[in-house]
């Protein structure tokens, strides 16, 4: 008899689970299950088809229906997973014609990804407000900006929130970014380095407005103005990015335990409470590499390598996953912001003592034409030396600058060690002086 | 050479669903995958093939193709005996990628019923079905 593989969820985590489990196991037989029409799309691209640097929403979709078929996987499409019998190693689907079905498995992933929180606000219910997290979604803004809105706000200043904002501005709107923190990117920056995302946000013609709560959403039907600390802004578009919960509904009324993140707790290889089922993507929780705690970054890369580790497993293989450090990049207008590891803020939350290191330099030779800006924070553990977190702001190349503190940092990398780096150098690519190996001297330097 | 979506599609061949195609050879047939699959799986790593001599059943799998993220099952085209396999794509499956309908041909055969031919694509056909994809 072949592996009965069950997974529910079809996009960066489902999909690579199934292709993890069906080269791990090729007589298998594999079943994606999606509630949603539009599956195998990359979400994190829908602010850049609103801006319009993507033709059409289409575009995201990474797997064609070929590469199911290619790859022997059953597929099925506006079908909802309503319960797990682990009992019997069944769930029971729904089709959206309302059939419904027991589909038997031997190993059981969840990938049911997150949804948009959207915060008890008044007048949230009003038509014209938004959140983005599907394509779905996405269409609707892109819609309601054809329809002529001319005036947005964006609640929340985190990732999402600044990357649609931009977009919006992109498309013409005038755009209000409201923030109850007081910085942009609270979750990836420091303060001191949020400041300049700050001001080139606001000199690009964006509105910010930090430690300020929405008071509430108004307008009769349609949503035409919000309240912020007594101030009212005019608003067609009103688009919540409050952040992402997991969904774990169908988890936990099987019995299947959370974790403090409120994500599905998982072990090293991505299994669940439950034997033989496992979770993985922005539904689960894993581990932070630096603070050893469970952590839920809900991140693409994070959700296709808890998919590949959990496909292999429920295929019968062996793989772990060795956690998570966050790492991220986003391009807000011309300016690169990449984060890994713990930001000082946060590391000083965790009681561990810092020393840090920031450095304004070049990402050409100062001379060649075209260099453009790039500031490089690096974070210590004060004892240890080690390198436990990094943020950078540049012109340009700041992901694979982030990517390689991020390998230090998984490799326990003192920052001595990254002060004496062998590194490369061409004018019109680099400085002479690489910023990183110039922002761990300075830490030296601090620690002497 | 016709292109559907920047995937060729060459004149002359006939194709099945499981994106591979069949090249007439007089009273032989050449097999090999389309340029859709091999852009599907990206960089090829593996190709297990079967061996002269073997026959193969038309719609049933007679090896596979394995890249870094894919794995996919090469499906027979048409029934037959297996006359020559590419030695050459097993030493270099990157063949597969780099020319899939030439250099990184898969088995030559002897079919064992013409006939099956009729359950396969033409080129018009084939084109008209590589714009679904």
């Amino acid at each position: 008899m072949p592996r009965k593989i069950v997974i529910v969820g079809a996009h960066a985590a489902g999909v690579d689970a199934a292709s993890a489990a069906r080269k791990t196991d090729r007589s298998a037989e594999i079943t994606l299950i999606s509630k949603e029409k539009h599956v195998g799309y990359s979400r994190c691209g829908l602010p850049f088809v609103i801006g319009g640097h993507i033709a059409n929403f289409n575009d995201l979709i990474v797997f064609p229906q070929s590469f199911y078929q290619m790859m022997k996987l059953n597929l099925k499409t506006e079908t909802t997973v309503t319960s797990i019998n682990p009992a019997n190693k069944t769930v029971e689907v729904a089709t959206k014609a309302g059939a419904t079905e027991t589909i038997p498995y031997d190993s059981l992933i969840l990938t049911t990804g997150a949804y948009s929180f959207i915060p008890p606000i008044k007048g949230k219910e009003k038509q014209g407000v938004y959140s983005l997290r599907t394509l779905e979604d996405g269409q609707q803004i892109d819609k309601a900006i054809r329809d002529g809105a001319k005036n947005a706000a964006v609640i929340g200043a985190g990732l999402i929130g600044l990357e649609t904002a931009i977009a919006l501005k992109e498309r013409g709107l005038n755009t209000t970014v409201v923030e109850l923190l007081p910085q942009v990117l609270p979750v990836m920056l420091d303060k001191e380095m949020a400041k300049i995302v700050h001001a080139m946000l606001t000199e690009k013609g964006l509105k910010i407005l930090i430690g300020k709560g929405l008071d509430e959403i108004l307008g009769t039907d349609k949503v035409t103005s919000i309240s912020v600390a007594g101030e009212q802004i005019p608003a067609d578009i009103v688009v919540v990015a409050t952040g992402v919960r997991a969904s774990t509904g169908l988890a936990t009324k099987a019995g299947i335990t959370t974790g403090e993140t409120h994500a599905i707790k998982t072990n090293a290889r991505m299994k669940t409470n439950i034997e033989d089922i496992y979770a993985a993507g922005d539904c689960a929780e894993s581990i932070n590499i630096v603070t050893k705690k469970p952590a839920c970054p809900q991140l693409g890369t994070v959700a296709v390598r808890h998919g590949k580790v959990a496909g292999i497993n429920a295929a019968g293989g062996y793989a772990l996953f060795t956690g998570v450090l966050g790492s991220a990049v986003t391009q807000l207008f011309d300016t690169q912001i990449g984060v890994t590891g713990l930001t000082e803020f946060f590391a000083k939350r965790e009681g561990i003592n810092t020393v840090t290191g920031t450095i304004t330099s070049k990402t050409r030779a100062d001379y060649y034409p075209g260099a453009k800006p790039i500031k490089v924070k690096i974070v210590v553990e004060k004892e240890s030396q080690r390198i436990i977190g990094a943020q950078i702001i540049g012109g340009e190349e700041a992901t694979q600058r982030i990517n390689a503190l991020s390998f230090g940092i998984q490799k326990q990398m003192t920052i001595r060690e990254l002060a004496k780096a062998d590194t490369a150098y061409a004018p019109p690519l680099c400085e002479t002086w690489e910023p990183m190996v110039l922002a761990a001297e300075m830490v030296l330097m601090k620690l002497r | 050479m016709v292109k559907v979506n920047d995937v060729e599609v060459p004149e002359g061949l006939h194709y099945s669903k499981d994106f591979e195609w069949v090249k007439i050879e007089g009273d032989k047939i050449r097999i090999g995958i389309t340029d859709h699959a091999q852009k599907q799986l990206r960089e090829i790593v593996f190709a297990e093939l079967p061996s002269e001599g073997d026959t193969t059943t038309q719609n049933e799998p007679y090896g596979t193709v394995e890249s870094v993220k894919a794995v996919s099952d090469l499906i027979a085209p048409l029934s037959g005996t297996i006359e020559q396999v590419n030695s050459e794509v097993q030493d270099n499956p990157e063949l597969l990628n780099e020319d899939p309908y030439d250099k990184g041909w898969l088995l030559v055969l002897a079919p064992s019923n013409m006939d099956e031919l009729k359950n396969m694509m033409d080129h018009a056909k084939a084109v008209e079905w590589h714009k679904s994809l």
